[in-house]
């Protein structure tokens, strides 16, 4: 009987035993980076990023900006990253996640303009994204429809039941859409246009690139999305084509900051000293439909997909601060209006 | 039979003799554990319910309440949950009658391939329905249907797919233990089949039964990978969680969906209770096996039944395969093996992490819920009702929810099990204690079948309850031990909603390279990886009947 219940503690410790590893020891050199990066480009990046600093370690972590805010809010009390790299500022600006980042102003911060960076220090952003519609030309031509060109044709009642777009309570990208058509319209002929287009829609989805892949896979006709996706499926081979919708379009932008638990704090300033550098910039603009820093060309693929050479030409100039602080109270109210 | 099952006032008497230190030793065993990898980190996501701006309060709970939104969540979870019941729990039962009660052709077969919506994450399968049954899928494109998927019927599809397994496991174990002389009599007295199963087997597997009801009914109202991805429109309290906290950050409000979700779980719990007390043992000392007698018509009818089952159930993973090897489905179906050069962050070596983590978790995944279902099952006293719900606990708490109660409670710099947060060993424990509740039920159905008549003739001999333990009990029930080790296994090298909190760079798991491959749209990519986790679980099972081949344990049957 004792060897039995020997037996059975010596199971139990040596499982856990096997099981422990050394928790992560922090090496002076080692950063932990934490991005909402696309897990291709974030890729591409940090491959540059350890030519760069080839006696830094960088460990990646990569997560949707919903699931990276969360684990973020939730590590608040003991943070476990040292730099916060291309994350959304419309969610930076949240209190739980700006508290714990650190003013850090790179010498090269001069490449970007006010307007993509923090009064206050804390983020900058040399990338972001805009809004873009994903239209599927073969469904198109199956339902014999015209191919939209802006947010006012959407309210077609041909489009009826064949337009996707992201739920802005769960997606940044539906947040910059309808948030962008707000600032436009001003929010009495927003909210109307948005009952309008209600009718015509068919599924309010809770991520920013599924209605892209939904009207890719012909599920339905018409995807609001964002630009790089729409570019990245239509290399792909999927048959569909990038709408900037001619009102001009919502944009968000991907902003880089230093967490103020950071136990490396040196490393962390090099490595975001690194993201403002030329070299970074020539990949940006491989990757990004908006760079705001100087360096590179936009590669050819996006221009034949219909990405104008002056991407500012198409941009609708949100107000990203505005943006940032009436995000709640504009989430509630389309959700007590649209969500069903 | 009533002479032979002993009520529990005097198996307690028995035990109290000589057992009460090893009871309250094992007790121990399970239940320290249980609070610290279950009970604390969910502690932590109740205080968060609470916390409002003003101080501690039922505010959150109050204003939720309030909304009709909320109602109408409510009202679409219990609706979708109670749809998939209905549909699911019959059909397994049937399936697993048809396995255990006739004769039919290639068994082994029809047990793995039942199994196999459980080899991917629930993601793929999702997915996969779309590209079966969705508006452009295989059926609409090529067969020309207008079927549509999205909504209400494509997440009861889903759900009733992907618990059938779950409900077959169960309900396996519970038809897998019959004594044959409780059927002759019946038969000896003139009962016709029909009467036989309605007074004889089902009577007999009521807890098997109930426990499927339970799971299935949990399991649909927590899980939000088929809603999000086939729900359409439909929302559901589960993705109202997702909107809530990942959309959002609003924990709070998340967390009191979270807690409203553990409600099903204490009636669950009190519904158990009542059944165990109805349930009597099957197999006793003069039980004799059942052997299964040729019936020509029987046979034919539960064949055909049963391998249309599977083909039901197989069309996912099979449209899952084809899609990993053509270049781009639908519009361009040649054939290509270019989706298995995996150009995701670490490659391939995710796969080896999960498969590292998964073995680890079945290990002590099988030690751990058997040593509960021992101490719930073999040892009746006042605390075992408690110990029983927070074994089945887990199945009521939304992934999520527990991965983020993980956080909150193993980053805490305070709490001594720190060193845990960002190892390999947190994401098993996690592992172990998400899936919990089924493995805890499927060693419960067949401890459930074994009479007490054991224990009495071994305590009289003067053997310990460990003794009966080891020499009767152990051996009598280790082929579903067998089954719990598989069951954990594939489930961890699946699951992701609670993992994904967990991950570091050092720690990636395959389904999340899943993810993030159906994230960025590479749908033909993300299919092969889901292939080459198919592969290893299956490849694994194999391996694990080779072992038990060689062993000389050629009859036990892997899967119940």
């Amino acid at each position: 009987m004792s060897a039995y219940v020997k037996f059975l503690v010596a199971v139990v410790v040596l499982s856990l035993g096997v099981m422990v590893p050394a928790a992560a020891l922090a090496q002076s050199s080692t950063i932990t980076v934490y991005t909402a990066y696309e897990e291709d480009e974030a890729a591409a990046f940090l491959e540059l990023a350890k030519q760069a600093l080839p006696d830094i370690e960088v460990n990646l972590l990569r997560l949707s900006t919903g699931d990276l805010a969360a684990r973020i809010i939730a590590e608040s009390g003991n943070p476990q990253h040292d730099v916060l790299w291309g994350f959304a500022a419309s969610t930076i600006v949240n209190p739980d996640i700006l508290s714990g980042l650190e003013a850090y102003t790179p010498a090269d911060i001069g490449k970007v303009a006010p307007q993509f960076r923090d009064p206050g220090g804390k983020w900058f952003a040399p990338t972001g994204y805009m809004a873009a519609f994903c239209v599927n030309e073969e469904r198109l031509s199956a339902k014999g429809l015209p191919r939209p060109t802006s947010w006012a044709d959407l309210l077609d009642p041909v489009y009826r039941g064949e337009i996707v777009m992201p739920n802005p309570a769960s997606s940044g990208t539906g947040f910059i859409q309808i948030d962008s058509i707000l600032q436009m319209k001003g929010e009495e002929a927003g909210w109307a246009y948005l009952t309008e287009l209600d009718k015509n829609i068919a599924q309010y989805i809770k991520s920013g690139s599924r209605p892209c892949h939904a009207a890719s896979a012909g599920e339905y006709a018409v995807g609001a999305s964002f630009g790089l996706r729409a570019i990245k499926n239509i290399d792909e081979g999927f048959p569909i084509t990038m709408v900037i919708p001619s009102e001009g379009s919502g944009n968000e932008l991907e902003a880089n900051g230093l967490v103020a638990a950071s136990r490396n704090k040196d490393a962390a300033k090099r490595f975001l000293d690194w993201t403002l550098t030329e070299q970074a910039a020539t990949e940006y603009y491989a990757w990004k439909g908006i760079v705001t820093i100087p360096g590179g060309r936009i590669p050819q693929n996006f221009l034949d997909a219909g990405l104008p050479e002056d991407v500012s030409t198409v941009l609708f100039p949100v107000d990203f601060q505005k943006a940032g602080a009436e995000r709640t109270r504009i989430i509630e109210t389309w959700q007590s209006r649209f969500e069903r | 039979m009533t002479t032979l099952t002993f009520n529990g006032t005097d198996r307690r008497k028995t035990f109290r003799l000589g057992d009460t230190g090893i009871f309250l030793a094992l007790t121990t065993i399970v239940c320290i554990p249980i609070f610290l990898f279950l009970v604390f980190p969910l502690f932590g996501i109740l205080v968060r319910s609470l916390s409002t701006d003003d101080g501690y309060g039922v505010g959150n709970f109050t204003s939720t309440m309030s909304t009709l939104r909320f109602w109408l969540l409510v009202r679409n979870s219990l609706g979708v949950s109670f749809t998939t019941m209905l549909i699911t729990v019959p059909l397994a039962y049937a399936f697993a009658y048809a396995l255990q009660r006739a004769r039919i052709p290639f068994k082994p077969f029809l047990r793995l391939a039942v199994l196999t919506p459980l080899f991917a994450p629930s993601l793929v399968q999702a997915q996969g329905l779309i590209l079966l049954l969705g508006r452009n899928g295989a059926l609409n494109r090529f067969l020309g249907f207008e079927l549509e998927i999205y909504g209400f019927y494509g997440i009861a599809i889903a759900n009733a797919l992907y618990n059938f397994p779950y409900a077959f496991l169960i309900l396996s174990a519970a038809l897998a233990i019959a004594d044959a002389r409780t059927y002759e009599s019946a038969e000896v007295l003139g009962a016709r089949p029909w009467r036989i199963f309605r007074t004889v087997t089902i009577p007999a597997t009521r807890y098997g039964l109930v426990v499927t009801c339970f799971i299935v009914f949990t399991l649909s109202m927590t899980d939000f990978g088929n809603p999000i991805v086939i729900g359409g429109n439909f929302s559901v309290l589960a993705t109202e969680i997702y909107n809530q906290v990942i959309g959002q950050a609003q924990f709070a409000l998340g967390a009191v969906i979270g807690i409203v979700l553990l409600i099903p779980a204490v009636l669950g719990k009190s519904l158990e209770r009542m059944v165990s007390k109805r349930q009597h043992a099957l197999v006793t000392a003069q039980s004799r096996n059942l052997q299964i007698r040729p019936a020509l018509g029987r046979d034919i009818a539960a064949s055909v039944f049963a391998y249309a089952m599977v083909l039901t159930v197989l069309s996912i993973p099979l449209i899952v395969l084809l899609a990993s090897f053509v270049r781009l489905w639908p519009y361009n179906m040649t054939l290509t093996l270019r989706h298995y050069q995996f150009d995701v962050q670490n490659g391939t070596a995710p796969l080896w992490n999960s498969v590292y983590i998964s073995l680890a978790t079945a290990t002590l995944g099988v030690l751990v819920s058997t040593l509960a279902a021992i101490v719930v099952h073999k040892f009746r006293n006042s605390l075992t009702g408690f110990v029983s719900f927070l074994a089945i606990l887990p199945a009521a708490v939304p992934g999520m929810v527990l991965g983020l109660g993980y956080v909150f409670f193993f980053n805490n710099p305070d709490n001594p099990l720190n060193f845990l947060y960002g190892s390999f060993a947190l994401l098993v424990i996690l592992s172990v204690y998400y899936n919990h509740s089924q493995a805890f039920l499927i060693t419960s159905t067949s401890l459930k079948q074994i009479g007490a008549t054991f224990d009495e003739a071994s305590t009289m001999l003067g053997g310990s309850a460990l003794t009966t333990l080891r020499r009767v009990t152990i051996p009598l029930i280790w082929p579903t031990l067998l089954g719990v080790w598989v069951f954990y296994f594939m489930r961890t090298m699946v699951s992701l909603s609670a993992i994904i909190f967990l991950i570091t760079p050092a720690t990636q798991v395959a389904s999340v390279s899943v993810l993030q491959l159906s994230d960025r749209g590479a749908i033909n990519q993300a299919a092969a990886f889901s292939v080459c986790i198919m592969g290893i679980v299956i490849g694994c099972l194999l391996l694990v009947r080779g072992v038990l081949w060689l062993f000389g344990a050629k009859s036990v049957a892997l899967i119940r």
